[in-house]
């Protein structure tokens, strides 16, 4: 299979408390495409650094980070962004959809900043939205939108763009046990039918029974990487 | 783009109530210059209209010579060429005002004092200034009458009552002695002093034949619509008239000192003004800055989602562009039927206020202007400083950390 992301001796120190803090310490880690991975660990463990630093929010202090053949830790901020639109998908704990805007317009607007045709970007909106069940809410802002239905759409804008790999932050921590369920469903669907790679990182036994290959970050290194088989559901 | 007005739009209607402090911080700062910058220029008006329709009219036909040596002997020759002119420029003139003046010395039993004898066509001072209205004591004369009008400080001084004879000699046309005796018909009262002690009048028939000078006038003052004409029709003017003989001058050239001391308080009142943008600036700032500190995190979202730093300064921009520009308007809306109001309203001084406005030759009122160019000016100063002050979010947006934004 092939490598989506590929991590060398990466390392984020955060110098601005008084004492210096190794959120990272020489993580090598590489993730193929199609994988469904969760990164788990305590608190404070480096699990929502790792992903600021392989999805191109943060620099690290050391190592790389090269997707798609490109050490994403020397690009510049200009083109980072363009790079990040075209390859990084993301979801927030906080779905973090822009308010103003309605459900469909919300899963369209990565492909807005794209460019894409006008007839095309519709069309994969809709699709999206249908596939994670919302196809009755295309219209309707997020502020009229239950936090699992928000999510779902924050799935579908993630994933509209047919990212490489979307990083999910805590995805489901918000979510009672049937939207989690649900968004899980969707995200498994996804991950089977698009092939699209997915990395969690999550303290949700929900999310971690579902990942094929589970991640332990401890005190900013790795401490286990596992793989498992799942059963389809 | 589409996208990002969108954007830029909506998010204005998102939390309407931080919109609307923020536009009506642009609001208030356009009413408040608007109403200050209105009544200064009322104000303006109010001194210039005052010192026109008091002195000068706003333009003078006078010999060539007569500006720089006023004398009798450079009196202006009323005669076709200067008529065929004004009735050319009939539409541009309101009315004239003919007058012929001398240094007099004026004299009653032992008594004697220097005045300026003007011969005047009652009607046309009464237009152009309510000369007669001034009278306190007998009457005025009618254009074949034979006595004089003599301001209330001559007469206090020479101890001159209504029924009274003073005798004036002066000198006249072209080198002849000017002497009359005339009865004291009336007495008329002027705020300003150098009026007041100075002032003789007697009907110009009487005066040009007192000067030697039958149908000559020392000028004649022309009332057009209003002063910013003036300029325009004197050069018209002048182009009719031969500039050997001929001088058509404005108020502002007959009142050099006048002209300097309105420049001097235009200068204040532009030091005032900036004081007061700059307040309305701050004022305006304080609400963008509570405003961009309310939505770091929403930025740091649509960063890394992929909208771009540029793109995202721009929508910041273009919501203060929104802002400002309903904020002007509404100021505009609003401040112009509130001038329009005080304007046909004003508000009425009272007391010792009064008192000094009268006595400086003004109306006791707080004029306010309702020129365009106010209402233009301001509102385009305001949207400028607004747009200034949303280079502040643009900034902001630049220097972000979408990380720790993201995280707020």
């Amino acid at each position: 299979m092939k490598t989506v992301i590929k991590t060398t001796d990466l390392s984020k120190v955060y110098t601005e408390t008084a004492v210096p803090v190794h959120a990272l310490k020489n993580v090598n880690i590489e993730f193929k495409e199609g994988e469904f991975t969760a990164i788990v660990g305590p608190s404070g463990s480096g699990k929502t650094t790792f992903l600021n630093v392989i999805g191109g929010l943060d620099k690290p202090t050391g190592g790389h980070v090269v997707i798609d053949g490109v050490d994403i830790a020397t690009m510049k901020e200009s083109k980072l962004f363009d790079f990040r639109m075209r390859h990084i998908g993301f979801v927030f704990q906080a779905y973090n959809l822009i308010p103003v805007l309605t459900a469909i317009e919300n899963v369209s607007f990565i492909m807005l900043l794209q460019n894409r045709p006008k007839a095309e970007m519709e069309n994969r909106a809709k699709e999206m939205l249908e596939q994670v069940g919302l196809s009755d809410k295309l219209d309707v802002r997020p502020s009229k939108l239950s936090g699992g239905q928000q999510q779902r759409v924050a799935v579908a804008r993630a994933l509209a763009s047919k990212p490489d790999f979307v990083l999910a932050d805590e995805p489901t921590a918000n979510l009672d046990t049937e939207s989690a369920f649900n968004l899980l469903d969707i995200m498994a669907k996804l991950n089977k039918e698009e092939n699209i790679t997915l990395i969690f990182s999550t303290h949700d036994h929900r999310v971690i029974e579902r990942a094929r290959r589970v991640i332990t970050l401890v005190d900013g290194a790795v401490a286990s990487d596992e793989h498992f088989e799942r059963a389809e559901r | 783009m589409k996208l990002i007005l969108t954007l830029a739009w909506r998010n204005l209607w998102r939390k309407k109530r931080r919109t609307l402090i923020s536009v009506s911080s642009v609001l208030f700062a356009v009413i408040l210059a608007i109403s200050l910058m209105s009544l200064i220029e009322g104000t303006r008006e109010q001194m210039i209209e005052s010192l026109i329709s008091n002195t000068t009219g706003h333009l003078q036909v006078q010999d060539a010579l007569y500006h720089d040596e006023p004398s009798m002997d450079h009196s202006l020759e009323y005669g076709e060429e200067v008529k065929r002119a004004l009735e050319k420029y009939s539409g541009r003139i309101e009315y004239t005002v003919p007058r012929i003046q001398g240094f007099c010395l004026a004299s009653k039993e032992m008594g004697s004092r220097g005045v300026y004898t003007m011969g005047i066509v009652p009607e046309k001072e009464e237009k152009m200034n309510g000369l007669v209205s001034r009278l306190t004591e007998g009457e005025m004369f009618s254009d074949d009458d034979n006595f004089a009008v003599i301001a209330e400080g001559v007469a206090s001084l020479l101890e001159l009552s209504v029924g009274d004879t003073i005798v004036l000699i002066g000198q006249g046309f072209q080198g002849v002695t000017a002497a009359g005796k005339y009865r004291v018909g009336g007495i008329v009262e002027f705020p300003l002093p150098e009026q007041n002690n100075t002032m003789v009048f007697l009907p110009l028939k009487e005066a040009q034949w007192f000067f030697a000078a039958p149908d000559r006038l020392s000028s004649l003052l022309l009332m057009t619509e209003n002063e910013n004409t003036a300029a325009e029709t004197a050069l018209k003017l002048m182009n009719e008239l031969d500039e050997e003989w001929y001088a058509v001058k404005t108020w502002e050239e007959l009142m050099p000192d006048a002209v300097a001391a309105l420049e001097a308080r235009d200068a204040q009142v532009k030091i005032f003004a900036w004081v007061l943008y700059i307040v309305a600036g701050f004022g305006i700032f304080g609400t963008i800055i509570t405003m961009i500190h309310e939505r770091l995190r929403e930025f740091g979202i649509l960063l890394s989602i992929g909208l771009k730093r540029a793109q995202l300064s721009v929508i910041c921009m273009l919501e203060t562009i929104f802002m400002s520009f309903l904020g002007v308007i509404g100021g505009i809306a609003i401040g112009y039927p509130l001038m329009l109001w005080f304007n046909k309203n004003p508000i009425q001084l009272k007391d010792d206020l009064a008192d000094v406005m009268l006595d400086m030759g003004f109306e006791p009122v707080m004029p306010f202007s309702v020129a365009p160019d106010i209402f233009i000016y301001q509102g385009i100063t305001i949207f400028i400083i607004s747009l200034v002050i949303g280079l502040y979010p643009a900034r902001k947006v630049f220097r972000l950390d979408m990380v720790s934004a993201a995280r707020k």
